[in-house]
């Protein structure tokens, strides 16, 4: 790729692709570390909802775990697209989820009472996740290893035998 | 088995399951990672691979920038030609290979989005069209992808780049 003062054409623009409503607003833009997935925010009836779409048809898809938790933030998805991590409203505070689209299972990240998660980022492998925390006036980031919590998700030809189970979108 | 007997085998059942529903949080922090971490001061916006972390870092006093972490080394890297004394970082991400590093930044009251090769130390403004004002990025870890946050109009809109 050229550079400074290099002509930008090269780079392939497209808008998201709509959800099926029109013009709506969308936010926390998060690709699949393979790029294939993006999830992203948008309005549902007023709340803020999360929404997982393939990048190039603009096909949405399903997500059972995170209904009636909104508003939601801080989408972050791994390699394949396989876990996504978000942050929801339970009982009046912010809790960091993740969703195991392979599994339909839901794996919720306990932090000490005092510790609000303000933004997330979840690695590509899934082995492991940081997380913007609010303590005190202060924004610090802490990382947590997720190894023995969720099998990696990682991309073909580094994927563990046996790891993992292949996503049918 | 008398009353005192089945009270105290409730009570360990009862702690016995605390026990096990704290082990399936499954969260240990990453202690030398978190220690590297606690030495950046304030620090916000991460992105986070299994060999690096972009971060936004600020102490007190001096003027926020991007922190790009080797997690082989627990220890931030030189990012010659990323980081400018005119400008304030907002948004960050790394792709797998600490590469390709996508920045919204604000300089003379403008924000832009930047795509900075780290081998090559040069950036490069990526202009957005239609005009808006880029916010949040992400750059998707095989580094072939950008998604941008743009505010146009009033309304918030997510613009794809796809990168040579």
């Amino acid at each position: 790729m050229g550079l400074s003062g290099c002509s930008l054409s090269p780079f392939n623009r497209q808008p998201a692709a709509p959800t099926g409503l029109g013009a709506e607003s969308r936010q926390q833009p998060a690709l699949s570390g393979d790029g294939r997935l993006l999830a992203s925010l948008v309005d549902r009836g007023g709340r803020t909802t999360v929404i997982l779409q393939e990048r190039r048809s603009g096909r949405v898809l399903p997500l059972r775990q995170f209904r009636n938790r909104q508003p939601h933030s801080s989408p972050s998805l791994s390699w394949n697209g396989r876990y996504l991590a978000l942050l929801v409203q339970q009982g009046g505070r912010r809790q960091a989820v993740i969703e195991d689209r392979a599994t339909g299972q839901q794996h919720p990240l306990f932090l000490p009472a005092a510790q609000e998660p303000q933004q997330l980022s979840l690695a590509p492998d899934g082995q492991s996740i940081a997380l913007e925390l609010i303590n005190g006036g202060s924004r610090r980031l802490q990382v947590f290893s997720l190894a023995g919590m969720l099998e990696p998700d990682r991309a073909p030809g580094l994927r563990e035998s046996g790891g993992g189970t292949p996503l049918q979108p | 088995m008398n009353k005192r007997a089945t009270i105290n085998v409730g009570l360990w059942g009862a702690a016995l399951a605390l026990l096990l529903a704290g082990c399936q949080g499954g969260l240990r922090p990453i202690q030398q990672l978190n220690q590297s971490l606690s030495g950046l001061g304030d620090s916000q916006s991460p992105s986070l691979n299994s060999e690096w972390l972009a971060l936004i870092s600020s102490r007190t006093g001096s003027r926020a920038q991007v922190q790009l972490i080797d997690r082989r080394r627990n220890a931030p890297v030189l990012l010659p030609g990323l980081n400018r004394p005119d400008s304030l970082p907002i948004s960050v991400a790394v792709d797998q290979r600490g590469e390709r590093l996508a920045l919204v930044r604000q300089r003379d009251d403008r924000s832009e989005l930047v795509i900075h090769r780290r081998s090559l130390q040069a950036s490069q403004t990526v202009p957005i069209e239609p005009a808006g004002v880029p916010q949040r990025v992400s750059l998707s870890a095989d580094g072939r992808v950008l998604a941008v946050e743009v505010s146009r109009a009033g309304l918030w809109q997510v613009d794809l780049l796809e990168l040579p």
